[in-house]
């Protein structure tokens, strides 16, 4: 870590899924000679490619962690960080974008914009990280750069400019023309590490220069010096190259390059493009806010000399302990050093640093501010920062999505138990979009996160790696029962065949109630009761609550009021009394026309308009009442209440109805009656649990 | 019962909605007044009216999003059954929601066609069929011209009527009829013009076109503060 900082870059590289960034990664390692041979995704010969070093990912051919690494090129060290496409593992995203200075948005040539395209798109926005654009397989079928520009421009509002054009795409992609150079460049060797350069085909001229002037004209806007130059039609490349990276760095344009990772062309390029367009660390503000002087904001520097403020980003436990990632924003971390938890105020010393490359640790003595690397033995959680003690600034943690979906998890034997815990507690620890709760009233272990292949993934690593077998089931819908009318009762408990015997009766009435889940009243005179039982009374019909009559759901909305009774003077009792209670309870409730209700969740969808109708006749389709529809030009807004018994498996469903284009979130709303045939249904179920249990 | 009740005690009776509709299907009917009147309060109330005779009301609003529309049909709602003295209104207020949708466009964004592809998407998979359509924003400038005829197809074919916010000035004169500047070359296709003016602190309902008011005049008028209709006297 001896560059200095302005010949630093820490770049993401994002997309939707399969757009190509693990491979671009693995091309990028090659051609600065970071590793010496080349693995693809899902290659025959089961490697697999460097980033992806969980056997899951090489299995499945994708990437579920985000993983870290950094390679030299013209001089400058890059760290770069490779996410995941998937909506599922969105976390590593943002836990990434949130440290790194840039990003490469990786793009189709043939499927453009997708729905992660515009996801990972507002989370570059989300902490303003410049970014580069590459659009990979121009040798695809299909392949379409400028459409895809244009999309880039429509659908996600950037200032897309082509930096250079394709020669030949398809089966005839055999080189790139570089805009600011103005020259042709194809990629040779086995591997396409070898660069050649050569003048522009006579066919393409007319086309490069018009694409040319659109970069200058965009440009310019950026740079007086450039709109001096291209009058008097003197621009340099330089010019053209700074004014460019200007822009860039406001984020108010967006250079696009173009390739085929897989085919190793157009990689060589998208370095210099790293190098000359996205920023080093001193280029990006940094801010801190001081706990000490009601949160006002810092700026932070990259001097080393200055308290350390650092932000630990990710945790991974594994068989030495906990790792944490840590970027460092001011000062050096060092090993020896004490540092400051500010969320815990906790000190710790720090023992082994390291730097990551995919799955490998370099020992190193310090992380400098601007650097990436990883903490051995720190106790901590993603997002606290850490200082150097006697300060006490914190920064903004990444933003952490709720969950969208969850299943119910049980253990195959009850011996595995104690290995979910931990292993649920680890995956919670390093993931917080994983949660993990317990049903107060089923007594179910939930897991919950952003999509099916979320929670896939993690039922397969506790098989994995906690030799763990879990059964997963929809989670139980907490219905409840209430009644609907008025009934009376009049109960008599009477237990006197010799001996200490037993006598209550309890009169009274119960109604349906709106407003609370359950009221009792006295309205006994003369001491019809005994004033010492009415109390026992009360408990009693509050415990029947617990588990209604009808299914054992519990019980709400319900008043209670007891108006007359008969007491004995030897064999009543507390006891006697909640007996008595019980029955009564029994008795008018069963003629108060008991119902069920289920939860019925407030749904909102944010879809493209196009799919505006599928998504209404998706939730109309389960049971759910649209209340409103907002277009928003390209978007629309569709609200609507559904019982959340017909929510299950509808993150889904929605992905695949709207191309994934479409998101949604879910909140309670209110309770209300179930339809009849619903309740039948329900009468069923229960009817047959109950013979199994027996 | 409370249903009924609610509709034979409902002043709107008085302008011919007694067992029938006005506009009938196809029509069209205007509400106009200067900002802030009580277009949207009186719009608001015909749709509850006829929510409460369980027809389905289609309210689109090219000014207000979905939640402000929301809350004024609450608003509306709570005034009428606090002016009737009625308690325990969930159940009501649950049945009179499912007959109601709310559509909100910007308007640059509306047009004809696109209603009736929202229409259409709605209608032809069973999930909502409007009866009554009320549209509150609408621009009622030179390019109302297409706009209007290509909605009154729309409504006819639809079987519904649709009830428009028309928003006047105050330094406009009215044109021959007293018809509003806004209407004029298009009155034709309005069954219904109400007039809302505020005169001495009350709001007077004027009907300048439509059905003469039934025998046992009375004028009506927008009670300032619960914004309901209500019998002059």
């Amino acid at each position: 870590m001896n560059s200095t900082i302005l010949k630093v870059r820490n770049i993401g590289i994002s997309a939707h899924i399969d757009a190509g960034k693990t491979t671009l990664t693995e091309r990028i390692l090659y051609y600065t000679k970071r590793i010496h041979a080349i693995h693809d995704v899902k290659g025959k010969d089961g490697v697999g490619a460097t980033m992806d070093f969980m056997e899951l990912e090489k299995e499945r051919g994708i990437t579920i962690a985000s993983a870290a690494t950094y390679c030299k090129w013209r001089n400058h060290e890059i760290n770069i960080i490779d996410t995941p496409g998937h909506v599922d593992f969105t976390i590593e995203v943002e836990r990434s974008l949130r440290v790194l200075d840039g990003a490469i948005l990786v793009l189709c040539s043939v499927g453009g914009v997708q729905s992660q395209t515009i996801t990972v798109d507002h989370q570059m926005a989300r902490y303003n990280v410049p970014c580069i654009a590459f659009i990979n397989k121009c040798d695809r079928i299909g392949a379409d750069p400028f459409r895809v520009i244009k999309q880039l421009k429509n659908k996600l509002g950037h200032n897309a400019v082509a930096m250079q054009i394709p020669i030949g795409l398809e089966g005839n992609f055999s080189g790139i023309i570089d805009l600011v150079a103005m020259k042709a460049v194809y990629f040779e060797g086995d591997m396409g590490e070898d660069v050649r350069i050569e003048n522009i085909p006579e066919n393409l001229l007319p086309e490069a220069i018009q694409r040319r002037e659109e970069l200058i004209d965009t440009a310019s806007i950026f740079s007086d010096e450039l709109t001096e130059a291209a009058l008097e039609d003197k621009i340099t490349e330089d010019l053209l190259i700074s004014a460019a990276r200007k822009a860039t760095l406001l984020r108010k344009m967006t250079p696009v390059f173009i390739g085929s990772a897989y085919k190793n062309k157009g990689i060589q390029p998208l370095l210099d493009a790293v190098t000359k367009l996205l920023p080093c660390p001193s280029e990006i503000e940094n801010q801190a806010f001081d706990v000490d002087d009601d949160e006002s904001s810092v700026i932070l520097s990259n001097d080393l000399k200055k308290p350390l403020v650092a932000l630990a980003f990710k945790l991974e436990d594994g068989q030495y302990g906990q790792l944490t990632f840590i970027r460092v924003y001011q000062g050096t971390l060092a090993k020896g050093s004490s540092i400051l938890n500010v969320r815990t105020g906790k000190k710790a010393k720090v023992g082994r640093v390291t730097r990551i490359h995919a799955d490998q640790m370099e020992d190193i003595d310090i992380i400098p501010a601007g650097y990436i690397g990883a903490l051995f033995g720190i106790e901590c959680a993603s997002g606290d920062t850490f200082v150097s003690p006697g300060i006490n600034l914190t920064m903004t943690s990444m933003y952490v999505p709720n969950p969208v979906i969850s299943l119910a998890i049980t253990p195959k034997d009850n011996k595995s138990e104690a290995n979910v815990s931990k292993a649920l507690n680890r995956f919670t620890k390093e993931d917080p979009t994983f949660k993990t709760s317990t049903n107060q009233e089923t007594g179910e272990t939930i897991i919950s996160g952003m999509g099916e292949l979320h929670l896939e993934v993690y039922v397969e690593r506790m098989r994995r790696e906690y030799n763990v077998e879990v059964i997963t089931g929809m989670p139980r819908v907490a219905y409840r029962e209430t009644i609907s009318r008025r009934a009376e009762f009049n109960y008599t408990h009477k237990k006197q065949t010799g001996g200490a015997g037993q006598f209550g009766r309890v009169a009274g009435f119960m109604e349906p109630i709106a407003e609370e889940d359950f009221v009792f009243e006295s309205k006994v005179v003369g001491g019809a009761i005994p004033t010492q039982f009415i109390p026992s009374c009360e408990k009693s019909f509050k415990k029947c609550l617990e588990k209604g009559p009808l299914m054992e759901f519990p019980v709400v909305g319900i008043k209670v009021v007891i108006n007359d009774g008969s007491s004995h003077s030897v064999d009543s009792s507390d006891i006697a009394f909640k007996a008595a209670a019980r029955g009564a309870f029994l008795e008018g409730y069963a003629k108060a026309n008991p119902v069920i209700h289920e939860p019925i969740m407030r749904v909102v969808v944010e879809t493209p308009t196009e799919f505006q109708g599928v998504v209404m006749g998706s939730l109309n389709k389960r049971r759910g009442m649209i209340d409103s529809a907002q277009d928003e030009g390209r978007l629309c807004v569709i609200e609507a209440r559904v019982p959340l018994a017909d929510m299950f498996g509808y993150s889904t469903a929605l992905r695949s109805l709207t191309q994934g284009k479409a998101q949604f979130t879910m909140e309670f709303a209110a309770y209300k009656q179930v339809p009849q045939l619903i309740a039948e249904e329900l009468a069923k179920k229960a009817t047959e649990e109950k013979k199994s249990v027996a | 019962m409370l249903k009924k009740d609610l509709i034979l005690r409902n002043s709107l009776r008085l302008i011919g909605q007694k067992t029938e509709d006005i506009p009938p299907e196809g029509g069209f009917g205007a509400v106009l007044a200067r900002a802030g009147v009580g277009k949207t309060a009186f719009l608001v109330q015909l749709a509850l009216n006829s929510q409460l005779s369980n027809k389905n009301v289609l309210h689109i609003s090219l000014k207000d999003p979905t939640q402000k529309v929301s809350l004024w049909y609450e608003e509306v709602f709570r005034n009428i059954v606090a002016q009737y003295n009625i308690n325990k209104t969930n159940h009501l207020w649950e049945a009179v929601l499912k007959h109601r949708f709310i559509m909100t466009f910007k308007v640059d964004g509306f047009s004809v066609p696109k209603l009736e592809e929202r229409l259409t998407e709605l209608t032809e998979q069973n999930i909502f069929s409007p009866h009554m359509v009320i549209i509150d924003g609408l621009p009622f400038d030179n390019s109302v011209h297409t706009s209007l005829p290509g909605l009154k197809i729309l409504a006819e074919n639809h079987g519904m009527h649709i009830w428009f916010a028309v928003h006047t000035h105050r330094h406009e004169e009215p044109g021959t009829g007293g018809i509003p500047t806004q209407l004029e070359n298009v009155d034709d296709l309005f069954e219904v013009v109400i007039l809302l003016q505020p005169k001495e602190g009350e709001i007077h309902l004027k009907v300048l076109k439509g059905r003469s008011l039934s025998s046992g005049y009375s004028e009506l008028l927008l009670d300032p503060s619960s914004m309901l209709i209500k019998d002059k006297g």
